[in-house]
């Protein structure tokens, strides 16, 4: 047979580098967020020792990892779920869904309402790390934005919110 | 009519509805090419004389190529091997499930074993696991409540491994459903009162919900309408054949609203009260329902306020003023509550503390309340609730469903 190049449907290369881009970001956040917010430290209190959880989008990624590592830190474990075993998994169905949700285009309660995620593993879990999640978008977000991405946005003290947005931003772009 | 930019609906269920239904089943099996069914059903049905009236009624049509009464409370693996076991060793074709929700999971839990010649059940749990259709299942509820003729779900207990194993695929819904009046006549009145609450819970929390659509809204507005015009009416006459008609016709239409566009806060405290004090999920239902439309009723009172109409039918719906409708659709719920308690000598309970079991002994001490906040964090089905909902949030609400009174909507967490 000839070679025919492989036709693989939504290669956009561009979309896919936005969202994947925004990823890293999320999951640093969290990271950091794990370190500094007290809410966002306990929800990862509760969940098991080797916890693993993966966001990511259908069919062939970007992803992204967070894990709670052997001293229960929680680190962002890159963007190969490869071989990783994973707890709770957590897929958008496409590209096209992930960019209207990562422009914000389409709030997370709609995109929940239409049933744009697939979610793989216990439901408590995916309980925890939707708040977690929620957490995360309040603290990066400008309000007009984040009230887009959340149900309800929180009213949190002065130095919760800002004091804790700038190191949460510090430590999510250095990485610790 | 509220328009969703994106939505998907699914109810393939062929629903034969009549006081002589059963009758249909085995023209309805020989249009699947089936003609000898395994009937699955559990000691209280049999025990009713339910099973009779459906093999009474069948055998003429069909070879019955066998039947158990061995479903316990809660379905499990073993049960499940063994009776499709039961079904290989009699050669059966279909099966036929009379029961309530466990007979069903059970049912479907045989269906996957014998249609995918399964030797480990776990390999098929999770969604997309199921590939092709399976035999024909035919339900025949025996409660007008919890919808599961027309879901696509089933939970199957390994006792052994201390597994859950959800299965969720559209192939789990039954090709036929029956709605026989037969079937319910003999409920009793506080039993029939909390599923009919059951099933009025999911029309009106998939109506107000966020994954509401115009399919689930005509499913879910025809229910509350057969379910409030009935219920009070079959609570005082149980022998209401008419009656209990209406209700089980109610029962699967809120199941098909709810089944595609899910619960919220109602169900959410609702499961979580009744794993932490083990109240029957129906009674929960009947007693969170008010709050959950207040709770959410900044968010949805528009969606709340044109329940009025199927709820108190058309008078009062067009002599109450808008802005008051969704206010009166919580007036109107709670009083179906309060009659209803009335007509059953207080059997059906209008506020937690009012939960008694067969003893007599409170169910919901107050001090379990923070539990059962606690609880509801681990429920997803908050996830498709209008209004956010934390610790206190619950705590408030189960706090107010205890005691009966409003909640108050001033302090209300608005963002
Ligand atoms: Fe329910």
């Amino acid at each position: 047979m000839g070679d025919f190049k492989e036709v693989t449907a939504g290669n956009k290369p561009f979309k896919k580098a936005y969202v994947a881009i925004m990823l890293w970001f999320v999951g640093r956040a969290i990271q950091a967020a794990a370190r500094v917010d007290k809410d966002v430290k306990k929800e990862f209190e509760k969940l098991p020792e080797d916890f693993t959880f993966c966001l990511g989008v259908l069919p062939k990624g970007p992803y992204m990892i967070v894990g709670k590592n052997e001293k229960g830190r929680v680190k962002y474990l890159g963007w190969k779920p490869g071989g990783k075993r994973i707890d709770l998994d957590m897929k958008i169905k496409g590209i096209e869904a992930a960019i209207l949700m990562f422009t914000f285009q389409e709030s997370t309660t709609v995109a929940t309402a239409r049933d744009r995620m697939i979610v793989d593993g216990e439901v408590p879990y995916a309980c925890a790390i939707v708040r977690v999640l929620d957490i995360g978008e309040v603290y990066l977000l400008p309000k007009f934005i984040a009230r887009l991405a959340v149900k309800r946005y929180p009213v949190w003290s002065f130095s919760r919110k800002y004091i804790g947005r700038v190191r949460i931003y510090f430590r999510s772009i250095l990485g610790y | 009519m509220y328009l969703p930019e994106y939505y998907e609906f699914c109810c393939r269920v062929k629903i034969i509805a009549g006081h002589d239904a059963l009758e249909k089943i085995p023209e309805a099996l020989e249009q699947l090419h089936a003609g000898r069914p395994l009937i699955i059903t559990d000691k209280g049905v049999s025990a009713a004389g339910l099973a009779n009236i459906v093999t009474e009624a069948i055998k003429d049509g069909v070879t019955i190529g066998a039947i158990t009464d061995d479903v316990p409370q809660d379905s499990s693996l073993k049960i499940v091997n063994q009776l499709a076991g039961m079904y290989r060793d009699n050669d059966c074709d279909s099966i036929i499930a009379v029961g309530g929700g466990s007979v069903m999971d059970t049912a479907k839990g045989v269906n996957i074993v014998v249609s995918e010649n399964a030797d480990d059940l776990m390999k098929f749990s999770g969604a997309g696991a199921l590939k092709k259709a399976l035999k024909p299942l035919v339900v025949i509820p025996t409660t007008s409540g919890t919808g599961s003729e027309v879901t696509l779900v089933a939970v199957v207990k390994d006792h052994e491994r201390h597994l859950k194993m959800a299965f969720v695929s559209y192939f789990l819904l039954p090709n036929v459903a029956i709605l026989d009046s037969r079937m319910t006549l003999t409920l009793p009145p506080v039993i029939t009162a909390a599923t009919a609450m059951d099933a009025m819970a999911h029309a009106v929390e998939a109506y107000t919900g966020l994954a509401k659509n115009p399919m689930s809204d005509a499913n879910a507005i025809a229910a509350i309408s057969l379910i409030s015009d009935n219920l009070l009416k079959v609570i005082k006459n149980p022998s209401d054949r008419e009656g209990r008609l209406a209700l089980a016709n109610g029962a699967t239409l809120a199941g098909a609203a709810f089944s595609n566009s899910m619960v919220g806060v109602v169900h959410t405290l609702g499961h979580a009260t009744g794993s932490v004090c083990g109240v029957p999920h129906g009674v929960c239902m009947s007693i969170l329902l008010p709050y959950g439309l207040e709770y959410n009723m900044h968010k949805n009172a528009h969606f709340t306020g044109e329940l009025l109409l199927p709820l108190a039918g058309v008078e009062v719906y067009a002599g109450t003023p808008k802005h008051l409708r969704a206010e009166g659709t919580v007036a109107y719920i709670r009083k179906m509550n309060r009659d209803i308690h009335d007509a059953t000598d207080g059997g059906h309970a209008r506020f937690f503390e009012e939960v008694r079991d067969r003893d007599g002994r409170r169910m919901v001490p107050r001090e379990k309340l923070e539990d059962i906040a606690r609880a509801a964090l681990d429920d997803g089905s908050i996830f498709y609730n209008p209004e956010e909902c934390d610790y206190e949030d619950f705590l408030m609400i189960i706090k107010a469903a205890w005691e009966g009174a409003p909640l108050d909507r001033e302090l209300i967490k608005k963002g």
